[in-house]
């Protein structure tokens, strides 16, 4: 994958990613981890090859046909990317009202996702007034609030110190618990490290490691120790 | 009906109008002069028009019969003019009435008392129903038999209708520059807009939205700038109107002006029509350029 500057951010990424599973992209800054899930969400285009969610060709996909596709998705990023003039319930519910949700089911499932995330008794506040993880918190309640079946992360605990870092990783692996597919790119090596989940590694576009229940410098750590 | 939904997306438009006021003024204002400009271009326009027509109107063709032509046959030719249907009347003029017509008018400039044995021959005057058709009618009535002579003022008919044709065509233009220019104003006065809450339209793209969901209140936006832009024309043209235009009627006698603009009420819906259009095509393409990058 190309971007029309010339850089080629992904190249030659053969990679499948299970249904219910959870998994760790990892990476330094500009290795492709953010490329692949804008892929994934079709932020971007392939400049080669195949992308599949779910059964869908979303490299194909017609361009009246990708909200569809993103209400099946839910993408979390570093930044929360909330709404600083709509309360916490507001920024949940906005994004059923906009893709034309009934009342009746915003009234429904805005409380149920708060719930998850544990933020019911600060719906009314404004982001300004929550810390970085309620606010993180709250985007990724919105991010659930269409039941999508996957959950793209991108950074999730950038801006996060290490106490709510740990709250939101548990929180994507509960989530992870009711079925949902979690993809999760970091650079946060203490995390990975401790969850012991699948990580991918990218460098310079490329897979350079895939392993289950893995650590963040996976083959590297073996290597030192000789287990390679 | 969800009314809940309509709730939120009314809030939504309202919350956004009141939220770039600064913006939304200058998209109003500039609907409001350029329909102001409209309307009174177009007040201009219709006088103009009027007294071209009122000219024209008072042009006539002279025909001349015959000398000689008897009582009947004038009749039967005053027939024939009148039964063409380009005609409004034909009124005859004997040649007595001629001379004494003559006279009235040329009383003080010539002694009358010279002309002692009437030159004059017997004569139609005829008027049109529409003035353009002035030089087939006349062409038709100088091939009936009896017809000595057809005169009119050609040069003047000529010149009212090139001059009216001219007004026309400036007119439309000036119009259409005009209505280009208030739809980019305000294309650009949303496209303010559109970058100032380009957040939010970005998380509505990625929950799902689809890009008419986006467009809409941008849309509704625009129609309620248009429409409230015009609305302060018009208060701005009724004013003109009362104030403005019995000044304007005495200063101006020669000119035929109505103490009220004609068909008021049609322009004004008018007016107000092309500003909604206006902010409704100025906000539709400003919002499309946006979600196709």
């Amino acid at each position: 994958m190309t971007y029309p500057n010339g850089t080629r951010a992904l190249d030659d990424v053969d990679l499948e990613i299970a249904k219910a599973s959870f998994v760790f992209l990892v990476g330094h800054s500009g290795t492709g981890k953010s490329s692949l899930l804008r892929l994934i969400y079709r932020e971007t285009l392939p400049t080669r090859g195949q992308v599949e969610v779910d059964g869908i060709r979303v490299d194909r996909l017609r361009r009246s046909r990708v909200p569809q596709l993103r209400r099946n998705l839910g993408v979390v990023f570093q930044d929360f990317k909330l709404l600083q003039d709509k309360t916490v319930w507001e920024n949940v519910a906005f994004a059923l009202q906009v893709t034309g949700a009934r009342t009746r089911d915003v009234m429904r499932q805005v409380p149920r996702v708060l719930d998850l995330v544990g933020l019911p008794h600060k719906s009314r506040m404004f982001p300004t007034e929550l810390s970085g993880g309620e606010q993180q918190r709250t985007a990724i309640a919105r991010a659930l609030v269409n039941n999508p079946k996957i959950l793209l992360c991108d950074e999730p605990t950038g801006n996060l110190d290490p106490s709510n870092t740990t709250e939101i990783m548990e929180l994507l692996l509960r989530i992870n618990l009711k079925g949902t597919t979690v993809v999760v790119a970091t650079h946060n090596q203490a995390v990975v490290d401790r969850m012991r989940r699948r990580v991918v590694r990218l460098e310079d576009g490329r897979v350079v490691a895939d392993e289950e229940r893995g650590f963040y410098f996976g083959d590297r750590m073996r290597a030192a120790d000789g287990l390679g | 009906m969800d009314w809940g939904r309509v709730r939120f997306f009314l809030s939504e438009v309202w919350r956004n109008f009141t939220r770039n006021a600064a913006m939304q003024i200058t998209a109003i204002g500039t609907v409001a002069v350029t329909v102001a400009l409209l309307g009174g271009f177009l007040f201009v326009r219709d006088a103009l028009g009027r007294v071209g027509d009122e000219m024209l109107h008072q042009i006539q063709i002279s025909v001349f019969l015959a000398d000689g032509t008897s009582a009947s046959a004038a009749q039967a030719i005053g027939a024939q003019i009148g039964h063409d249907p380009r005609v409004l009347s034909a009124q005859y003029v004997p040649k007595a009435a001629g001379l004494h017509e003559m006279r009235d008018r040329l009383r003080g400039q010539i002694d009358t008392a010279l002309l002692t044995n009437n030159p004059l021959p017997d004569a139609y005057r005829v008027r049109l129903v529409r003035p353009e058709d002035v030089h087939v009618v006349a062409g038709a009535i100088s091939k009936i038999p009896g017809v000595a002579n057809v005169t009119y003022a050609q040069d003047a008919v000529t010149r009212a209708l090139r001059v009216g044709e001219v007004l026309a065509r400036i007119g439309l233009v000036v119009l259409a520059v005009l209505v280009i220019v208030a739809a980019i104003i305000i294309s650009n006065t949303i496209r303010l807009t559109v970058y100032a809450r380009r957040r939010e339209i970005a998380i509505m793209q990625l929950v799902g939205a689809t890009n008419t969901y986006i467009r809409m209140p941008f849309v509704c936006e625009g129609l309620l700038a248009g429409l409230l832009g015009s609305l302060l024309a018009l208060a701005v043209l009724a004013l003109a109107e009362r104030q403005l235009l019995p000044k304007l009627i005495a200063a101006l006698p020669f000119v035929p002006l109505h103490g009220a603009v004609p068909n008021g009420a049609t322009l004004a819906l008018e007016l107000l029509a092309t500003g909604a259009a206006v902010g409704v095509v100025g906000s539709w393409i400003s919002v499309g350029r946006y979600l196709r990058t």
